[in-house]
């Protein structure tokens, strides 16, 4: 990457008439591998790197990207993103959330460096999990492994005297696997993901995930019992309180959705002026606090300052059961009144930074995960999903198990296949009474934006219990 | 012209000379704009400029691609590439690339859509369009996008080839009130066939009869789905028919070929065809595309194939090849007999949905999923749309929604909408029966 072209850019575009410039200079390391059935299938490598240029002028926004890195082409791309800005014929003007620049260098630290990690060993790593799968007792006749390194140089300057550099070293998996027994079928993936070395690579124990995985796809074919369908206690594992604060916590939060800009795409939200529900409304019950912080270090959505310059922090979004704080980029804060609290991120030189979560989970509370279970006569303990999905406005949703029990007086009893909750998001939070105290995290891809941009998240949080919630 | 087809050439030389055994690279020059807007104002316009060449090589079995952005790095990257198939593992149901030489037809891309450079007018038609519908309390958002690729492609199996390619499309979704929303599509390779009226105006269409919605019933229903709406199962069914999704078992046609997957009045093609946002002359090992047709009256006749997965299933490749699996472009589906109107006649008593979003399956291989309807939901009596509804999900199987499609329009719209119906289509009016539709409790 040419610095010296960024800066370029940004003294070019501050040579007409902006209100605000900014130029985002990225470079991106990647490599991916794929194996299928334990075969390389294919090894994808290479480097993605341009500038892209956004401009404020005329109260519109322009923005233009190239992978050229030359003088020539800064100033094509500057002059489009002006001139895209002053014809956008706004009737209200756009601007910026005020906020303060800053001049900082930040990199994510590596144990074992990914860079000194050869592509035979990358190989042989994944491919330890089919191996593992073949000897583990049940049948897997299909997987699909993949093995994501992403090294991340980004150097981001606006006219308000932001000067960033940063690196971050990414690495992620994902393992689909088939299991077949009785003529029947079963199938689960499971992802990871740090911002950091090749050292989370061994920490995960992929291997031993998996074969877990497999064993509980067997038992549902071979023991697992039809729900009694009903009004039951239901404790959600931390997979599922995770992807639950996900949807319908983080994305209803986004204020660009709560605002309409993302209506045609991701949709809207129902939080709304005017609507319902808004800041100080409740939307669950006291025993639940939703954050999501950027700033855990080595989490997969891991970053101290957003890409528009912003330092990041933990934003409360429903607290005590409330609805609290929106996520805000410096766009959606200044139509909102506010500031932005570090949420805008990109997921390469070529996208516009637009809202997004980074670490998305529920706080913890006093009990364990025993104490919750023990408290529960009749239920089902839900302890990592499968299909799910929540309507674009973020309140209707549904979460199928994958490994979930019955619990009869407070114990554990056989596994149930396929319990179903779908629920709003209101009869969701309201419902929970009791929260564990292990905060667990697991790895996610979200999506958002239009061209798509998958983001890198964890989504995470303790075991919750819901009292008397319908369970199918 | 030329310079970029020998430069394309070059890298394939290069690797040859370096040890390869087989090289495909394929050179895109491409240019995208795209317009966002919403609450019926333009948000932010983008330009995209950029060039890339895609390469993969083989060598003893060991396929690796990497992406070249800038031919400075040809010597570089190409060493390295190699240099990574030395030490990468075999994969020994590799085929090959596919061979020969093949002639292709000229391309009919649109120059109109490379020298587009401020499509915010075309924005301005469709919201007026919605507004005639809706009034003056509209509020619309969307996407207007345009693309022109120059493609240069070479292979050291013979194929060289040049294409460009063309497209444009707007995605509209209009608001009569809060929970009354209608979503319209315009797709075309060119800027002639381009209407983006057409799209406001069936937003706003359908927004309008959105208006106070009420929670509907769990239960089976026979369903319409909207061309938008097919769109998106097209996607699935289509995405299912790559021969990569069968071998890892996302696929609910695993062991189907000869078999009945769908009723007579069934067929469903995958064209590439000039009219589609997705034209192509040729795929990325060179080959030729073609119309395949994959369900022939309601039979699985075939997967989409690349030259080596072409191999392993002991048929031709048709024309599919991606970087590393085989893709469908465009799915059609054959138009019915049924005008739209004497398919709504159909249903007694049944719903007609117009969009969905978040399609999630439990298990590709049963086709056990989940999908949410968006946009307006209609009850539809005696043929006639009688109420507005909302939050219903579908929840069903792929397979078993196939097996029971009814009718089919003669109507059918050229539909692309994010990733949501994606790849693009060719999609008519569709009634399914006993579709199960749940709700939140």
């Amino acid at each position: 990457m040419d610095e010296a072209i960024v800066d370029y850019a940004l003294d070019y575009a501050q040579g007409k008439k902006v209100d605000y410039a900014e130029v985002r200079g990225q470079s991106q390391v990647q490599d991916r591998l794929m194996l299928r059935n334990g075969m390389l299938e294919a090894y994808v490598s290479g480097v993605d790197s341009g500038f892209c240029v956004r401009i404020i002028a005329n109260g519109g926004i322009g923005f233009a990207s190239t992978n050229k890195w030359s003088k020539e082409e800064a100033k094509e791309i500057v002059d489009l993103a002006f001139k895209y800005a002053k014809g956008a014929k706004r009737k209200d003007k756009l601007v910026f959330a005020k906020e303060k620049g800053f001049k900082t260098k930040w990199v994510v630290d590596q144990k074992k460096k990914i860079e000194n990690v050869s592509p035979e060993e990358r190989i042989s790593a994944l491919s330890e999990v089919d191996k593992a799968l073949a000897s583990c007792g049940v049948k897997v006749p299909a997987t699909m492994s993949q093995c994501s390194i992403d090294l991340t140089t980004k150097y981001f300057v606006n006219s308000e005297g932001s000067r960033i550099s940063s690196f971050v070293p990414k690495i992620g998996a994902f393992i689909f696997i088939t299991v077949a027994e009785q003529g029947k079928t079963e199938q689960a993936y499971e992802q990871f993901g740090y911002s950091g070395g090749w050292e989370a690579f061994h920490e995960w124990d992929i291997p031993e995930r998996m074969i877990h995985n497999a064993k509980v796809l067997r038992d549902v074919i071979t023991k697992a019992k039809a729900v009694k369908a009903g009004d039951m206690d239901l404790i959600c594992g931390s997979e599922v309180t995770g992807i639950a604060a996900h949807e319908s916590c983080g994305h209803p939060m986004e204020a660009d959705r709560i605002l309409g800009r993302e209506m045609s795409q991701a949709g809207r939200s129902f939080i709304y002026k005017g609507g319902k529900y808004w800041i100080g409304t409740r939307i669950g019950s006291n025993v639940v606090t939703v954050v999501d912080d950027p700033t855990i270090e080595h989490s997969y959505g891991y970053y101290p300052y957003d890409d528009e310059g912003v330092k990041a922090r933990r934003r409360f979004l429903y607290k005590n059961g409330v609805i609290n704080e929106f996520l805000q980029n410096r766009e959606s804060a200044a139509k909102l009144g506010t500031t932005s609290n570090g949420s805008s991120r990109s997921v390469n030189y070529d996208r516009e930074a637009i809202v997004r979560m980074a670490n998305t989970f529920v706080l913890p509370g006093e009990l364990s995960e025993e104490e919750l279970i023990g408290d529960v006569k009749h239920g089902i303990y839900m302890k990592s999903f499968t299909e799910w999905n929540i309507d674009d406005k973020r309140f209707n949703q549904r979460y199928v198990g994958r490994e979930a029990y019955v619990i009869e007086n407070g114990e554990l009893k056989h596994p149930v296949a396929r319990p179903v909750i779908e629920t709003t998001t209101l009869k969701f939070w309201t419902a929970v009474d009791a929260v564990s105290r292990k905060v667990e995290f697991d790895a996610a891809t979200c999506g958002k934006g239009d061209p798509g941009q998958g983001i890198p998240v964890y989504t995470g949080g303790p075991c919750i219990r819901l009292r008397s919630v319908f369970v199918k | 012209m030329t310079d970029i087809l020998n430069k394309t050439e070059e890298i394939v030389t290069k690797a040859k000379k370096l040890g390869a055994d087989e090289v495909v690279a394929k050179t895109t020059i491409g240019k995208y704009r795209q317009v966002r807007f919403s609450n019926n104002q333009v948000d932010i316009t983008v330009a995209w400029d950029d060039y890339v060449t895609d390469v993969a090589l083989a060598w003893k079995k060991r396929v690796v691609a990497t992406q070249i952005h800038d031919f400075k790095d040809i010597d570089a990257s190409i060493k390295q590439l190699l240099g990574l198939a030395k030490v990468s593992a075999e994969n020994p149901m590799f085929g090959g690339f596919a061979n020969g030489k093949f002639r292709y037809p000229k391309s009919n891309a649109d120059s109109k859509l490379e020298d587009l450079d401020s499509p915010t007018e075309l924005v301005s038609e469709a919201i007026s369009a919605a507004k005639k519908e809706i009034g003056p309390k509209i509020d619309s958002g969307g996407i207007l996008f345009t693309k022109f690729e120059d493609v240069y492609l070479v292979s050291s199996e013979g194929p060289v080839g040049f294409d460009s390619r063309s497209a444009i499309e707007l995605s509209i979704r209009a608001f009569a009130e809060q929970e009354a929303s209608g979503h319209g599509v315009e797709c075309s390779s060119t800027l002639k066939g381009f209407k983006p009226a057409r799209a406001g105006t069936k937003a706003g269409e359908i927004a309008k009869l959105a208006r106070n919605p009420k929670t509907g019933d769990d239960g089976a229903y026979d369903v319409i789905f909207d061309p938008l709406i097919l769109g998106s199962s097209l996607g699935v069914w289509g995405g299912m028919v790559s021969a990569f999704n069968v071998m890892i078992q996302m696929s609910v046609f695993v062991d189907k070929i000869g078999k009945k997957v769908a009723p007579e009045i069934v067929t469903l093609k995958d064209n590439p065809a000039a009219y589609s946002m997705s034209n192509r002359v040729f795929d990325d090992e060179g080959v030729p595309t073609k119309e395949n047709v994959f369900i022939d009256k309601g039979v699985l006749k075939t997967y989409l194939h690349n030259a080596s997965t072409a191999k392993m299933f002991k048929t031709k490749t048709t024309g599919n090849a991606g970087l590393v699996a085989p893709n469908p472009w465009n799915i059609e589906m054959e138009a019915g007999d049924m005008s739209k109107d004497e398919l709504f006649g159909e249903v007694k008593k049944g719903l007609y949905l117009t969009n969905t979003w978040y399609t999630r399956f439990q298990n590709y291989a049963k086709g056990d999923f989940s999908t949410i309807p968006r946009d307006g939901i209609f009850l539809v009596e005696k043929g006639e749309i009688k109420k507005s509804l909302k939050d219903l999900r579908v929840s069903d199987n792929a397979l078993t929604m196939l097996g029971n499609i009814a009718a089919i329009s003669k109507e059918r719209q050229h539909v692309h909408w994010w990733a949501e119906a994606d790849p693009p289509s060719l999609s008519p009016y569709v009634l399914i029966k006993n579709v199960h539709m749940t709700k939140s409790k």
